[in-house]
């Protein structure tokens, strides 16, 4: 390629500081033509430092649309078309490179001549999304940790059952996300790093772990609220369990509680523990209310006091008749996209009492809508009288 | 699969672009289609100290601003890497066949949004065509 004359007066420079009673000829470019690898993308001042320290991703398959994704937002991408002739001037040091046609073309770098490069169609802008974070639990849930995985871990096989396995960076690929939002996704799950891939523990696996916690809280006498971390997973230990296994159990129905002095001490909490029973006794489905909560206290440890109220967002009563009976039904189990989740709401049930609907919806996040304007877009409210409770249904 | 957005501008020194816009379209003649390299559009002139342009393109004169965009414009060259490029482990999802990189930032453009204005010719000059135009007719 011919190298072109540098001059500071030619190209864009030309054209944006233009003097007073000048001009100058503003040409096509000898090497204009549709170069539709030239895209323009209008991006907000306040992104340009990101772009410029090159930490900003594009993701996305080859049949989603694309993302682009800054450390921590996630933004759509979506083509504006312009109805307007936009002649594209480069800057005069720098042309396109295009190797087709390098040969018998003369370059003009004349400083008197700004060049148009192409035409171009229109722009891409960003607009600001929630993260699509369904996909990390679609990927988790093709090879949960169970408990044979366990001794398959003590006897280190490492070739075998690779397939549903995935580390950080598979995640990074194959989920539209920025790598902060994929953390708390994660969290959300309890997903747990084991041997470099992350993966979701199955419920009996993890239950287990938890009945045998308590079983020993009992045994030794340990106090719920004030669990030392070492003396809990040295016995886990003792009992089969690996220990990073046995400390996620405890992150998962525990907080830490600081302590000082270097000693790491949990206290269950008493909200998740009495789901986790909850949700054992209506393992196969619903069954009358009064029959459920025996039930469910008989099960739940005795320092715990199980309140249906902790049960919003994981099961629905309904009325059969003259008895009520309650079934699961899991907020967590629900697509975390507005427009479906409302969907299936709806197709669960047409009408909602807002108290009811309330625990389904409050996790649900766009970008730019408040959950007033949520429920604006994707329900009908209807208010009997100013006392009664809203009802909403499907648009 | 990600793609990440490259940037070798060094801090705040994208090299700036810019663009002038039209409503319509610039027709070019029939014979000129094929040949569009180095063809002239037009000539932009800027006759005071303001930022007001003409843009004169055939014997259309185009009156405009020059305007700061309400959000820059970043150029993006989309680069196909060859077979040769890709990395041979197993681990491809690294190995982008894409690459993006930002080759210019725009932050004003040109704007004529008015009316042409055609450009006649001196009234005289009109007269000798007709005149002409009575001998021709015979």
């Amino acid at each position: 390629m011919e190298p072109c004359m540098l001059s500071i007066s030619g190209g864009a420079e030309a054209v944006l500081d233009l003097q007073e009673n000048s001009s100058i000829s503003v040409a096509y470019h000898p090497l204009y033509g549709p170069h539709d690898d030239l895209i323009l993308l209008e991006l907000d001042e306040k992104l340009l430092n990101d772009v410029i320290h090159q930490r900003v991703f594009l993701r996305g398959h080859p049949d989603e649309n694309a993302v682009f994704c800054t450390q921590s937002k996630t933004y759509a991408v979506k083509f504006v078309g312009s109805s307007n002739s936009v002649l594209l001037i480069p800057s005069s040091n720098q042309v396109p490179e295009d190797g087709d046609s390098q040969y018998g073309n003369q370059k003009k770098c004349d400083r008197d001549v700004a060049s148009v490069i192409k035409l171009a169609p229109g722009h891409l802008e960003l607009v600001e999304i929630a993260p699509k974070l369904d996909k990390i639990k679609l990927l988790l849930s093709e090879n949960p940790y169970k408990l044979e995985d366990v001794s398959a871990m003590e006897m280190e096989e490492t070739e075998t059952k690779k397939i549903g396995l995935y580390r950080w960076h598979d995640l990074v690929n194959e989920v539209q996300a920025s790598e902060e939002e994929l953390k708390s996704g994660l969290k959300a799950l309890s997903a747990v790093e084991i041997g470099g891939h992350w993966r979701l523990v199955d419920e009996s696996c993890i239950g287990m772990i938890l009945k045998m916690l308590l079983h020993n809280s009992v045994l030794n006498d340990w106090t719920l609220s004030a669990l030392d971390e070492d003396e809990v997973l040295n016995v886990l230990e003792a009992d089969g369990f690996p220990r990073n296994i046995a400390h996620h159990c405890l992150s998962v129905y525990g907080d830490k509680v600081n302590k000082g002095e270097g000693r790491c001490v949990w206290r269950l909490n008493e909200r998740r523990v009495c789901v986790h029973y909850a949700r054992d006794v209506l393992r196969d489905g619903r069954m009358r209310i009064d029959q459920f909560i025996d039930e469910w206290k008989k099960r739940v440890p005795e320092e715990m006091l199980a309140n249906f109220e902790m049960l919003d967002g994981e099961v629905l009563k309904e009325k059969l008749g003259v008895e009520t009976w309650v079934r699961p039904f899991k907020v967590s189990s629900l697509p975390s996209d507005p427009s479906e989740r409302f969907s299936i709401l709806f197709k669960e049930r047409p009408k909602w009492d807002w108290r009811d609907l309330e625990p389904y919806i409050r996790d649900l996040s766009v970008p730019g809508l408040s959950l007033e304007g949520l429920l604006l877009k994707f329900t009908r409210r209807v208010q009997a009288s100013s006392e009664a409770e809203p009802v909403f249904s499907a648009r | 699969m990600q793609i990440q957005l490259k940037c070798s501008c060094g801090d705040g020194s994208c090299p700036e672009w810019a663009i002038i816009e039209l409503q319509g379209v610039v027709e070019v003649q029939p014979s000129f289609q094929d040949q569009l390299q180095n063809l002239e559009i037009g000539k932009l002139c800027r006759p005071s100290s303001q930022d007001v342009y003409t843009f004169t393109v055939g014997y259309h004169e185009l009156t405009g601003t020059k305007v700061p965009l309400k959000k820059p414009f970043l150029v993006l060259k989309k680069v196909k890497l060859g077979d040769t490029e890709q990395s041979s482990n197993n681990d491809s999802a690294d190995s982008a066949k894409v690459e993006l990189e930002v080759v210019g930032i725009i932050r004003h453009r040109i704007l004529f949004k008015t009316r042409p204005k055609a450009l006649i010719s001196q009234p005289v000059v009109k007269e000798r065509a007709r005149a002409s135009g009575s001998i021709g007719s015979n």
